[in-house]
């Protein structure tokens, strides 16, 4: 079931009737039910692979958590639990390769064709998988406590907001934040409504526009050439930022209306200054999660602290202390962009090159020290530039990321220079263009006004302007809602096409 | 070791890691007081913590620390 759906709106309604309507004490099992629901809609192997994450990784956390255990028996405990659980997500998430297998079995078998993983795949199960290892890690290394009472963990497991594509919670902060009271109120419909709303904006008016143009310029760039290859490659950007963002406002929005708060994702990334600062402000808990679950234990191994040791003695150790950043920054950002899709436009695209960007920002940053001054860096050009320099170095990466793969776009690249071969059709009226061009500068205001400078501080949010002008909230809510009737893209039926993070 | 005794261990490491001899922390500096503190440097300076007092953070405290307190307390209770 796509988040922005008619049938998802119902499903949710049901849900929020029923959750209420029970007394306050059992409001959270009511989330069982609907979990469990939610799952069957995508099938019941998606409700068993949910199922099997749920138990073994609550089993191994349960184990690897006990301190009367000797270290050894609780490292196995969490990596036989890792490894089993990695085992199931790779088996969904690259179940192209699994289909093809499946059928040469079933054809040696002499089975009809088709694979049961198929049925899995309506899920994004990489997030979800990811976060359950996280808690099997967080009882591990003492941060948490093992849970002991698995209708707890079974609701946390599979809370249904989530489980298509994020965002990341820490079992320490999404548990403690079900378990609490709940109680209904009308400023949590009314931010609920608005967060919900503004999903389907994005997705349905911008994202779903912006789709047609880079389906078009993508799928036949040879024939489009000069500023058509920059506006698919841009149109990509608003497409992605607008379809993730759009669907973690519908997850913000609906746990909203439950009375759970969940992280943002998502805080003005395209405002970014610097690579780095990006990627604090787009898919922030992927990258929080990445830092305390990867990167830090690698640093932290006895092999990245001898190859600070050694690199120090051969480098100095200015520079010396750097190296075991850089290597594990390689590691780091080939996860990433394997875990986008396990293929060399993803490798390169959300993963090695913002790899490169980041290194040789660190290592031109001495220079970059003793020229700062004369470029005025603490004027307002300069931050212009730098956040212009950053979108660019963002959009060549998702050339590669949305390319039918690596040598496309590097071709598309080249396209930027040649003059096309014949006449490529975007099939986008004027009256589309300007409505996707007004809903595009409604989310940019929308950006700049949440943007703060410092990507650690809370983004300012929309709904304090409406704070005290009860009238106004409700006129926003209307705006947005009448808007997505009248000039949302709807696709075939009531669904709009998949999200695009949900079905990689 | 007493409190002030890992103090004036901790600021000659932090001086060392952070190449900056002004630094003074105390129980409420954070990363957001030194600027060459970031995610990227944390480890560095963990490791080179470790290394001065002779003792092991556990992951999870390597990545919920709040403040210089927080590591002090640890020290505190592990280098006795």
């Amino acid at each position: 079931m796509s988040l922005v759906s008619f049938n998802f709106l119902v499903f949710v309604l049901a849900v929020f009737v029923l959750y209420y309507v029970c007394p306050v004490k059992f409001r959270k099992y009511v989330l069982i039910p609907a979990n469990i629901a939610f799952c069957c809609f995508a099938g019941i192997y998606t409700l068993a692979f949910v199922m099997v994450s749920v138990i073994t990784t609550f089993l191994g956390g349960f184990l690897s958590g006990k301190k009367e255990w000797k270290n050894g028996a609780r490292n196995t405990v969490a990596a036989v639990t890792i490894v089993f659980n990695f085992a199931l997500l790779c088996a969904v998430k690259f179940y192209g390769v699994m289909d093809l297998v499946s059928e040469r079995l079933n054809a040696l078998l002499g089975a009809s064709s088709g694979s049961w993983l198929a049925f899995a795949v309506p899920l994004g199960m990489s997030f979800y998988t990811l976060q359950l290892i996280g808690y099997v890690l967080d009882c591990l290394w003492g941060k948490i406590e093992p849970e002991k009472n698995f209708i707890n963990y079974l609701i946390f497991g599979s809370y249904f907001p989530y489980l298509t594509s994020g965002p990341m919670n820490r079992y320490s902060d999404l548990s403690a934040e079900i378990s609490r009271e709940h109680r209904l109120s009308l400023d949590n419909i009314k931010t609920g409504m608005i967060r919900i709303s503004w999903g389907f904006f994005k997705k349905l008016i911008i994202a779903e526009r912006a789709g047609v143009i880079v389906n078009a310029v993508y799928a036949d760039h040879v024939n489009f050439s000069g500023w058509y290859i920059p506006l698919g490659v841009a149109a990509f950007a608003v497409q992605l930022y607008t379809d993730f963002s759009g669907c973690m406002d519908v997850v913000i929005g609906v746990s909203k209306l439950l009375d759970i708060n969940m992280p943002e994702n998502f805080n003005s990334p395209y405002f970014a200054k610097s690579i780095r600062e990006y990627w604090r402000r787009w898919h922030i808990t992927l990258g929080d999660y990445l830092a305390d679950y990867l990167y830090y234990p690698l640093l932290k191994s006895a092999l990245f602290i001898k190859i600070g040791d050694v690199s120090k003695k051969a480098f100095g150790k200015k520079k010396g202390k750097k190296v075991p950043i850089y290597v594990a920054m390689v590691v780091l950002w080939t996860a990433i962009g394997y875990w986008h899709g396990g293929v060399w436009k993803y490798i390169i695209g959300s993963g090695l090159l913002h790899c490169l960007y980041i290194v040789s920002g660190m290592l031109a940053e001495p220079l970059f020290e003793k020229i700062r001054p004369a470029l005025r860096s603490d004027k307002l050009p300069y931050k212009l530039f730098q956040i212009a320099r950053t979108f660019v170095l963002v959009l060549l990466g998702f050339v590669f990321f949305r390319a039918a793969n690596v040598p496309d776009a590097i071709d598309m690249l080249a396209s930027l220079f040649r003059s096309p071969a014949g006449e490529g059709v975007i099939d986008l009226s004027m009256a589309n263009y300007i409505v996707l061009g007004v809903s595009i500068l409604i989310l940019t205001a929308v950006d700049l006004y949440k943007f703060r400078p410092k990507d650690t501080d809370e983004p300012r949010s929309v709904i304090t302007l409406t704070e005290g002008k009860p009238v106004l909230t409700w006129l926003i809510l209307v705006f947005l809602i009448t808007a997505v009737l009248v000039f949302g893209m709807y696709g075939l039926g009531y669904n709009a096409s998949s999200f695009i993070y949900a079905s990689i | 070791m007493s409190r002030e005794e890992i103090y004036v261990k901790l600021n000659e490491v932090f001086q060392d890691v952070f190449d900056d001899e002004d630094i003074t922390v105390t129980d409420a500096t954070t990363a957001d007081d030194i600027e060459d503190w970031d995610s990227l440097e944390h480890i560095n300076l963990i490791v080179a913590v470790e290394r001065a007092f002779g003792i092991k953070f556990t992951m999870g405290e390597t990545t919920s620390m709040k403040n210089v307190g927080a590591m002090v307390d640890i020290i505190a209770e592990r280098a006795g």
